[in-house]
Order: structure tokens, then sequence, then C-alpha cells
């Protein structure tokens, strides 16, 4: 965008005059490209080209010096057999179901609760709700991290003054580091989708549910024919972001358990960051991105097949 | 009154107060345990039972870390770098969610297809190859490798396009037109003003997203001098003596900045960011 000619006086600017410079003769046809050129420069140049870059290198064996050495696909059969890489999809997908079964119906469990009319302090609950994601997640996951602390967390103490009994290592044993990881996810990520369904539920007329309960529909009836079905939008929107956003799962796992104890908590991300840059296996780490990409598209497709998220975006 | 409300009994308005207090506590009371245990001496931390206020109330962490750590630097990096990236993106995005939004041009959907899977790619796919063009063009400087990738958000896009169709009526842009304005002239004295909130809540989300990145920074930056506040934070953490008082005080300054975006612009962000979800 050239500024000496947009600050032109008016007259010459105008498209009916015909005369000026190129731009402003034809500004009207180019503005649009050149509105959205510094988005595709940027995509070319750091998502197009590194996604082929990744192609190569994902066919070579480099260690980050000298010339990559080229395996074929070799780093894709090494992939299949690789238990690390199993278990790390097996964690990922395990993070992707709870997502999906847990923490979106608890989202739209609150949005719920929220909704409900003359409810005093509203806004106050959404902030608090949504607070959790607004903090770094560092700062987040060590204060989590030291509530569930195994000899000094707030929760083993709680639970031992509760119930008698509070020695659960959190963060040490393979199945509780699996539950605590996904327990922070609950943490960090309910309220943020509240948020979506709260909007959604907003938007739903209240004279639907009027009519609804006027015709004899208790609050189940109501919420699964009159509610759900207007909430379809949202909903496509919350499982598609969850579940495009929970396969690339990284900072929760390696913040608060570094992927362990072993690789009980290792996610497919993780997975990538630890070949690629704690192994200096370039070439093995660019394969396992692709895969993911791979997967990501596939699940991606699979959502919008099921849900109709494309077709709804006028 | 519906017949709801008046069917609505107050054994369940006590039920609905108390499932949502009792989450406000399960939210907030670990923020605020971080905040007042920020002020407990070392070993006060985690004495059991934990005490809600800190007694007596030190400021020994906080000397200590911005005494004994480069928190300064982490915190300018940090706030500057997210600046920036916040100014930058914020235009490029409504530029061209503005392009996408009002303007008939030969290839619009397809390069819309292009624009919006790019929200489907995996970092995981593209940080090896994307790390190794940075580090081979020597560009790990922080305002570069921190800022440059990632200041047009395909999410961004997508979002002002959402909210210039809503917000910008087609008859406003032809009136100024008329009136001898040129295009960018019209980006910027017709769709920028009405576009004011959004504006807010693309700026908030920019903000945090480039204040609270770690996995990148942590792969790119390598020397101390330029680490990021997520990174020094980790690094007291990571180093020997996991030393909880000074992380505890570090949490709190950095949690700052965060909030306070978020608390001057949080009714555009929430509003912002159904828009795109609730009306698609």
């Amino acid at each position: 965008m050239s500024a000496p000619t947009l600050e032109r006086p008016p007259t010459t600017a105008s498209p009916a005059t015909g005369q000026g410079s190129w731009w402003s003769r034809h500004q009207r046809e180019a503005a649009p490209y050149a509105f959205v050129s510094p988005f595709f420069v940027l995509f070319g140049l750091f998502m197009a080209v590194p996604i082929l870059v990744g192609l190569y290198l994902s066919c070579t064996e480099w260690a980050g010096l000298g010339t990559p050495e080229w395996v074929g696909l070799r780093n894709y059969a090494d992939l299949l057999t690789d238990a690390s890489f199993w278990t790390s999809v097996g964690n990922t997908a395990l993070y992707v179901v709870f997502t999906l079964l847990v923490v979106v119906p608890a989202a739209l469990l609150i949005a719920q609760a929220l909704n409900a009319r003359g409810l005093r302090g509203r806004d106050v609950f959404r902030l608090a709700f949504f607070m959790p994601v607004v903090i770094s997640p560092i700062v987040i996951t060590l204060v989590f991290g030291l509530f569930f602390d195994t000899e000094f967390g707030i929760v083993n103490g709680a639970l031992k003054a509760v119930f008698g009994f509070g020695g659960i290592d959190w963060t040490g044993d393979p199945t509780w580091a699996k539950a605590t990881v996904v327990i922070l996810v609950l943490w960090r990520w309910t309220g943020y989708l509240t948020v979506f369904f709260l909007a959604g539920l907003q938007n739903v007329p209240r004279e639907l549910h009027e009519a609804a309960a006027i015709d004899g529909a208790g609050p189940l009836r109501r919420f699964t024919s009159v509610t759900l079905p207007a909430l379809k939008p949202v909903t496509a929107f919350v499982a598609v972001t969850v579940l495009v956003s929970t396969a690339q799962i990284f900072d929760e796992p390696f913040l608060l358990t570094q992927g362990g104890p072993g690789e009980s908590t290792l996610s497919v991300a993780m997975f990538v960051y630890r070949a690629g840059f704690q192994r200096q296996q370039l070439g093995y780490a660019a394969a396992a991105g692709v895969v993911l990409f791979l997967v990501v598209v596939a699940l991606g497709l699979l959502a919008n097949r099921l849900l109709g998220v494309g077709r709804d975006s006028r | 009154m519906s017949t709801m409300t008046a069917r609505r009994s107050p054994a369940g308005r006590v039920l609905l107060y108390g499932f949502l207090i009792a989450l406000l506590a399960v939210f907030a009371l670990p923020l605020l345990w971080a905040l007042s245990a920020s002020f407990k001496s070392r070993a006060d931390i985690f004495s059991y039972p934990p005490r809600l206020l800190p007694h007596p109330a030190v400021l020994d962490n906080y000397r200590g870390l911005l005494e004994a750590q480069p928190f300064w630097s982490w915190f300018t990096i940090s706030t500057v770098v997210a600046l920036i990236s916040t100014a930058v993106s914020v235009l490029l995005c409504s530029l061209a969610g503005f392009a996408f939004a009002k303007y008939r041009f030969r290839g619009r959907n397809a390069l819309f297809t292009i624009m919006f899977s790019s929200l489907a790619v995996p970092f995981a796919v593209i940080v090896v190859p994307l790390f190794i063009m940075v580090a081979k063009a020597r560009l790990t400087d922080p305002w570069f490798a921190l800022v440059v990738p990632w200041v047009a958000p395909a999410f961004g896009i997508f979002m002002m396009r959402q909210f210039t169709e809503q917000a910008v009526p087609d008859e406003l842009l032809d009136a100024a037109r008329i009136d001898g304005c040129t295009e960018f002239g019209l980006f910027r004295r017709v769709v920028l003003p009405l576009l004011r909130p959004a504006l807010g809540a693309l700026g908030v989300w920019s903000f945090l997203n480039s204040y609270n990145s770690l996995l990148w920074p942590l792969i790119v930056i390598s020397e101390p001098e330029d680490y990021t506040l997520p990174m020094g934070i980790q690094a007291l953490f990571g180093a020997t003596g996991r030393q909880y008082d000074l992380v505890l005080a570090g949490s709190v300054l950095a949690a700052v900045p965060s909030l306070l975006v978020f608390f001057l612009l949080r009714k555009q962000l929430l509003e912002g960011l159904t828009a795109g979800a609730v009306k698609a």
C-alpha cells in the first residue's frame, strides 16, 4: 500500500475521472488483494514453506548439522513400530475424549446455570470462571502443581482431613498423573467454553421455552427439545475447536509432569518436541508432526461432516 | 411473570447459587492462595492447615525476585513483544477481515478457504522446520522471532470478517466512495471506528496469546538475557531447589498485565470471541 497515493485529493481518487495513477484508477479492484496480502505473505513464509520443508525433512535423517540424509519413508515406518509414539497417541486420544465427553458437557451445564433467569452476579461468575485461561499457563500449572503436591499439597491435606487418607502421589503415579493432567485441563478450559455456550443460550428466544413450558414440557424435555437444537451451531464450533486444539495439547502435560512419570502423560505434540529439540532427531520429529497434521485434518473433516460446521458459515 | 420463574422453587435457587459459588471457589481459590502465599515466608507457604491470609505478611519473596533475578528484563521483553504483536496484528487482521467481508473479488472464496484451513495446521507440524529456517537465517532475535511469524493469525481475520459483516453497512461505504474516499481511507475513516469493540476483543486476544506463549520462545530463544517472562519463571522453577517463594512472587507479578487487559476489555473479549461461533 503506497501511502502517497492514498493521500491524494478526493477528485483524482474518484473512479469516475479515470485519471491519476494506476492505483487511483484501479484501487477498487486492487484494494482487497492489497488488504489480504500481508496475511498471505506471512502465511507463505511461516506456514506454507515450513509445511513443505517439514514434508521434505520427514523423509530425511538429520541431527541439525551437515546435510540431511534422504531415507525415504523410513521415519514413518519407524513411527509405526515406536512404542513411545503409540503411547503418546493413546494419551492424546484420552485427553481428546475426556475434553469432549467431560469438559464440553460441564461447560454446557455451567452455562445453563448461568443463564438462569434473574441470576444475580452473572458477570462476576462468568469472569471468575474465565480467569484460568487468561493467566499464563506456566503460572496456572505451577499453582496447580503446588495444590496437588504429594507431601505439602492442599488437595492431599484436605483428603486426609476429610477421608483420613491422602497420600496420593498425584504426579508420580502413572494413572494419577493422567488424572491430574486431565483435571488441569478441566480447570483451565471449562470456563472458556462456558462463555461460548452462554452466548449461544442467550440467543435462544425465551418465548420458545415459555411455549414449550405451556405445552407441559418439563425442564429436561425443554432442554433436549428446545435448548440443544438451538445450540447446534455453537456446539459444533466448540466441538471442532476443542478437537483440533486438544489433539495438539502441549502446555499442560509439559509443564505439569514433563510427560512423566515415564511416558504416561506424553502427548503427540510433546513427542515432536522431544524428538526434535531434546534428541536432535529432526527428521523423525518432522515425520511425527506430519502424522499429527494428517490426524487433525481427518478429525476436523470428520467433525465437519458429522456436525455440519462448514455449511453454517454464511 | 412467566410460568418458568413462577415454578422455580426457593430450594432450586439455593441449589443454583450453591453450585455457582462452589465453582467460584474451585476456580478462584487456587489463584487467591497463590496471591496470599506469595506474601508468606518460605517456611509458611506449606504450613498445614493452610492459612488464608499470610501471617506475618512479608515482602521478602518480591524483594528476592526483583533484586536477585533479571525480572524486569523478562517482564519488559514479554510486554513489549506482546504490545507490538497486538498493534500489528489488529491492523493486519482488520484489513484482511474487511476485504473478505466487503469486497467481491476473483479468488475470494479460494483465498478465504486457504486462510480458514490454516487454522487446522498444528503448531507441531511447522515447529521443527520453522525453527530451522529462523535459526539458519539468524533471526532468533526475540523482536523478530516472537513477533513477525505470528502477527497475522487466521483466527483474528475470521473474527474481524464476522464483525465487519455485521457492523459495517454497505450503504455507508458507498456513500463514502461517492464522497471521494479512497479504499484505504474507507478502512481508516469508516470501518475502523465502527469496529472499535471488535478491535478491543482482538487486541486482548492477541496480547494474551503473545504474552502467555511458552513453547515457541522456549525453542527459539537461547540467550538468557532474551528470556521472556514465562521462560524466566520456568527457569526459576527448574533451577535446583525449586524456589517456590520466588516463583510465586513472579507468578503474581506475571499475572498482573494479563488480568489488567482482561478486566479492562473483558466485555469486548467475551462478546468478540463468541460472535463468530453464535452467529455462524
